[in-house]
Order: structure tokens, then C-alpha cells, then sequence
């Protein structure tokens, strides 16, 4: 028998016997697999008003699980199929958190695109309310710092600290924060980018401009790497940024 | 202080020929060449961009999945900067930032707390609040609604005779459209969503960029559904896997469509195209050997201008010998 959206059942929950007798008549074939029923009692609605309490997680309670969002996920259809947006919102909206615990390996890996907020009928902003559900989760504790994350902060950090970022510090600097070894000059401490250990694809690509005689491209990314690209007047404006980020209880520094 | 917020209606008809340019950090570092391209045909087409003095990154994708108040507080001193230098367009050509200032629009028209909180914190930080927001264009969007095919057809001195174009929108170009106002154009009056604006291009099926290169002498080839499939976005570099997957679906359904390049109109989908193109190649994956190209150099290149002009040579999936064995460059 088939199972409509398998991934949401836990398979200690699913019993198949190859031969099933019930009151001495034989139901093997068809009816041989059984779901065993599920009693919910730890749940939290806190974690409700949690969700509703973040700007983006207001439009949560508009959803009225048409799963319109999980059939346009690319990341569901192409990916992993136990990434279901419908039933992170509807998990979250029963508080349910051990489940979405579950599941913390996958709840990161959404890509952004949109197609779930754009296409839902009820006017619920899915993208958003899924990251402030993964907000609230991190904040709680139930998921462990995965990478896109670490990306974010990182990726922060740059526009915080100069108001612009810089495309080529940001690729090495994260290739750095990843483990591999990347060799810096010993006067002004900047990566060179086809040395040391970064991957092989990414020094080739490197390369590529040199390979190409393209001096104009080098000269303008060099020099965005020794002066980096800054917003003029930042200082005063970083200030009120630190104080907003404070608040909400994102800033590491 | 309260500024009194007008609810306004969605802006109608045109946008103007002289608007704020909003380059965003790529443009002024890896993807250059879009910059100096789109300067190009702008002025070609006979359309003004003035540059945004001193602006700040838009936060991007990353920004907004960490904090709020920081990502709105970025893009309304961008907004304030727009009006400061006498605008209520700004343009966009990055996906991310004009969907990062469209969803600054969105959050600071309907939600009156956050257009006061944002507008005290603004003068906090030493810029001017903001008594009106400014609103946010797509640049294609622009290009086509403010020149459109003719005129590109009548600047068009060497047409893309034989080129075959995959035309590769992204993501956050029409979606969702809460933000980019987009709509079904083949909907009846009643299917129109209340946020939508008349020069938005379609939501699920968007033509401005065909229509444009079609003007300039290409031919373009079927690319649906991938032409709005993601590229990875703000996971290209975090998520690879993912990406990875993403890319090759959309280089080996180009391919295989007949393309010979694909046209792009976002430095971050461009960079990932090209990234991940050279991966798939060195891993000897079949089918992904499509150069990309912005579509203003595309354009460039049809209005007259060289390869080094439109900086061809800053694409590092080198589309030079597609180019040359049509004789376009």
C-alpha cells in the first residue's frame, strides 16, 4: 500500500508483516501494513507565540495546509524529500518540538527562492516564516549552527564592518572559515587565491584571469582587496545597527 | 514624531527616463562587466542612470535571515539617499537588491510601527527619514518599459544573427509578488493580484528579456521551466551540494534545448552559473559546456560594440568562441 508523503511517518511506526492472520482469517497482501497509532502530548505552544512575535512570523496562522508550497519546493523535488515546508508550519503550529527537532538536519536548506511565498493562496509569507521558525529554534536551542548560518553571520560581519562587502574576501575568507589552508601574503596579510590549499576548481578559476591576460579585472580586484569598499559616514549609522541587532539578539561581537 | 503614512496605491504607468542607479557591491567588484554594460546600453537606448553616492550593501539574502530591523535599516538609508538626491525610482540590476529594497517597500507600506520605528532610527544614525518611499525597478524592467523592442531594433547595428539564447531570469526577478508586484498577464481582470503594477513582467512565464533579445536579432530557445529555477542562491557557497545540483539541471536543460549561451541578469545567478559550470566540467559531468553572458552585453555587442567594450573577456566561462564563430565579435 502506498503511504502519501512517507517521510512524515516514522518508520518504528510502521509494522509490514509478510503473513497477517486477524481472527483466524488470512489478510496477508493488501492489507499487510499497519500504521501504529500516535498519542501527542508533549507540545508547547509557547513556541507559537514565539513564531507570531518575530515580524515575518505573523502571516503563520493564515496557512491552511494546501501543501500548494511543499509541490513548488525545488528543494523537496530535487533534493530531499523530507524538507516539506507545509509541515514545518504545521509542526510548528502544534508545537510539537521534538518532531521538528527531527528534522533539524534538513530545516536549513532552504534556497531562498520564493516559489512557496509567491504561490500561496492564503497569502502566507512561507519563505519568512520558515526562517523565523528556525530562528526561534536556534534561539531555543534545538538546532545546532549549521552552515548557511555560519554563512550569514559571516557574511554580516562584512556589511557591518564596512557597509559594503567584497566579493573575493568573501569567497576566501568563508574558504578559510571551511578548514582549508589558504596562504596569505606576509606584508599585508591577503589571501592569494591559487595557493595553499583551497580547492582545486576554485584555483583554476583563479588562474583564469591571469591565463587570459585580463589585467584590468586583477588590478580592480586587487585593489578591492588591499582597500576594501567602504560607505563613507558609517560609523555613526553602525552604531545604531549594533544597538538594533542587540535587541534582537544577534550580535556576537 | 510621526510622519504621517499615505497608503498609497501601486505605482501606474511610466517610470521615467532619468531614475537612481543602485549598483549594489557586486557590480563594482567581481561583476563589473554588468556594470560597465548596462551603462552602455542605457545610454544607447537614451535612458539616465544616476549613481547612488555612498550607498550600503542591501543586506541580501544572508542580512535578512538573521536580523530584520538590520535588514530594514539598511535598505530605508538607501531609500533615503535616493530621495535626498531627488528621486522616487531607484533601479536595480541585481535580483537581490531589488528584491532586498521591494521587501523594505512592502514591510514600510503596510506596517505602520516599522516605517515610524525605521524613520526615528534613521535620524538616530545621521540621515534624513524618510517622508515617502521610493520605489524599486527590476532593470530589465526598466529597459524594456522605458525603450522597449523597437528601440532596441532601431539601435541594433550588427544583429545576433544565429545566436541561441537561454534567457535565465532567477529567482527573485518576479517572485514573489508580494514584493516584485508581478502578475499573470494572461489572467482576466478579477485574477489580479491588489499589489500588482502595470510594467511588471509576468510572474511564471516573464518575456521582457526574449522580447529584448529577440529585438537585437537573436533567437531564443524553449527554457521553461528552468529559466526561474533556482541557482542556489545565498546557500551557493554554504549548501554546494544543492547548488551544485541546481546548476547542472539548469546548464544540461539549456544544452540540451540548442542554446548556445545563456543570458543573465543577476550577478550572484551569474557567478553561481559559472562557478559551478566549472566544476561540473572539471568532474567531466555531460551537457553543462553553456557559457553565460549578461544580457547588456549581449545588447552591447548588438548595438556595435567590441568584446573588450562590453568586457567579455571578465566572463570567466569565456563566451568569446561562440561569439567569434558567428562573427559577432
Amino acid at each position: 500500500m502506498a503511504i502519501h508523503e512517507r517521510s512524515l511517518v516514522d518508520p518504528e511506526r510502521v509494522l509490514r508483516k509478510e503473513r497477517l492472520v486477524i481472527d483466524g482469517i488470512d489478510v496477508s497482501g493488501d492489507w499487510n501494513l499497519i500504521i501504529l497509532p500516535r498519542v501527542i502530548e508533549d507540545y508547547d505552544l509557547s513556541f507559537l507565540d514565539e513564531v507570531l512575535e518575530q515580524p515575518e512570523g505573523k502571516t503563520i496562522l493564515q496557512c491552511y495546509q494546501c501543501s500548494y508550497c511543499t509541490a513548488s519546493c525545488p528543494v523537496h523535488n530535487y533534493w530531499d524529500e523530507r524538507y516539506n515546508p507545509r509541515h514545518f508550519i504545521h509542526l510548528a503550529r502544534l508545537g510539537l518540538i521534538d518532531e521538528l527537532q527531527k528534522r533539524a538536519d534538513v530545516m536549513w536548506r532552504c534556497v531562498s527562492c520564493h516559489k512557496c511565498t509567491h504561490r500561496c493562496p492564503k497569502g502566507v509569507l512561507v519563505e519568512e516564516v520558515l526562517k523565523a521558525i528556525l530562528r526561534v529554534m536556534a534561539k531555543r536551542g534545538i538546532i545546532e549552527e549549521y552552515p548557511s548560518k555560519k554563512f550569514d553571520k559571516f557574511f554580516l560581519e562584512s556589511v557591518y564592518e564596512y557597509g559594503r562587502i567584497e566579493d573575493g574576501e568573501l569567497l576566501f575568507g568563508w574558504i578559510e572559515k571551511q578548514g582549508y589552508q589558504v596562504v596569505k601574503d606576509p606584508i599585508l596579510k591577503k589571501p592569494i587565491p591559487f595557493m595553499g590549499g583551497v580547492p582545486e576548481w576554485l584555483k583554476q578559476l583563479a588562474v583564469k584571469p591571469i591565463k587570459s591576460m585580463n589585467i584590468g579585472f586583477l588590478i580592480l580586484n586587487a585593489k578591492h582587496m588591499l582597500f576594501h569598499p567602504r560607505t563613507k559616514n558609517w560609523n555613526r549609522f553602525k552604531q545604531v545597527l549594533r544597538k538594533v541587532m542587540e535587541e534582537e539578539g544577534v550580535f556576537t561581537h | 514624531m510621526a510622519v504621517a503614512l499615505q497608503m498609497r496605491k501601486p505605482p501606474m504607468g511610466g517610470i521615467g527616463k532619468r531614475v537612481a542607479y543602485y549598483p549594489g557591491c557586486s557590480l563594482e567588484g567581481a561583476a563589473r562587466a554588468y556594470d560597465v554594460s548596462t551603462r552602455i546600453v542605457a545610454k544607447e537606448l537614451g535612458l539616465e542612470l544616476d549613481y547612488l553616492e555612498d550607498y550600503n550593501c542591501c543586506g541580501a539574502m544572508e542580512t535578512k535571515n538573521v536580523t530584520f530591523w538590520g535588514t530594514m535599516l539598511l535598505n530605508a538609508r538607501n531609500m533615503s539617499l535616493a530621495k535626498k538626491q531627488g528621486h522616487s525610482v531607484i533601479v536595480a540590476p541585481c535580483n537581490g537588491c531589488s528584491f532586498s529594497l521591494q521587501r523594505a517597500e512592502y514591510f514600510l507600506e503596510t506596517d505602520k510601527k516599522v516605517f515610524e520605528r525605521i524613520n526615528s532610527l534613521l535620524k538616530e544614525g545621521g540621515v534624513d527619514p524618510l517622508t515617502e518611499i521610493p520605489h524599486t525597478y527590476h532593470i530589465l524592467e526598466w529597459f524594456y518599459h522605458e525603450a522597449g523592442p523597437e528601440k532596441v531594433k532601431e539601435r541594433t547595428k550588427k544583429p545576433l544573427k544565429g545566436l541561441k539564447v537561454a534567457n535565465y531570469y532567477g529567482c527573485l526577478y518576479t517572485r514573489p509578488h508580494f514584493y516584485a508586484r508581478t502578475y499573470s498577464h494572461g489572467g482576466t481582470e478579477e485574477q489580479e493580484r491588489p499589489r500588482m503594477r502595470e510594467t511588471a513582467d509576468d510572474d511564471e512565464h516573464p518575456y521582457y528579456m526574449e522580447a529584448l533579445l529577440e529585438a537585437a536579432g537573436a533567437t531564443n530557445v524553449e527554457f521553461e521551466p528552468m529559466h526561474t529555477q533556482c541557482c542556489g542562491g545565498p546557500h551557493s557557497l554554504s549548501d554546494e551540494q544543492v547548488s551544485e545540483k541546481f546548476v547542472m539541471m539548469i546548464l544540461q536543460t539549456a544544452k540540451r534545448n540548442g542554446a548556445d549561451i545563456i543570458a543573465t541578469e543577476c550577478p550572484l545567478c551569474h557567478a553561481s552559473l559559472e562557478m559551478y559550470r566549472h566544476r561540473l566540467m572539471m568532474k567531466g559531468v555531460p551537457d553543462v559546456d553553456v557559457p553565460a553572458a549578461y544580457f547588456t552585453q549581449l545588447l552591447g555587442i548588438a548595438f556595435g560594440y567590441g568584446a573588450g567594450d562590453v568586457k567579455l573577456k571578465d566572463n570567466l566561462s569565456d563566451p568569446i568562441p561562440v561569439l567569434k564563430r558567428l562573427g559577432l565579435v
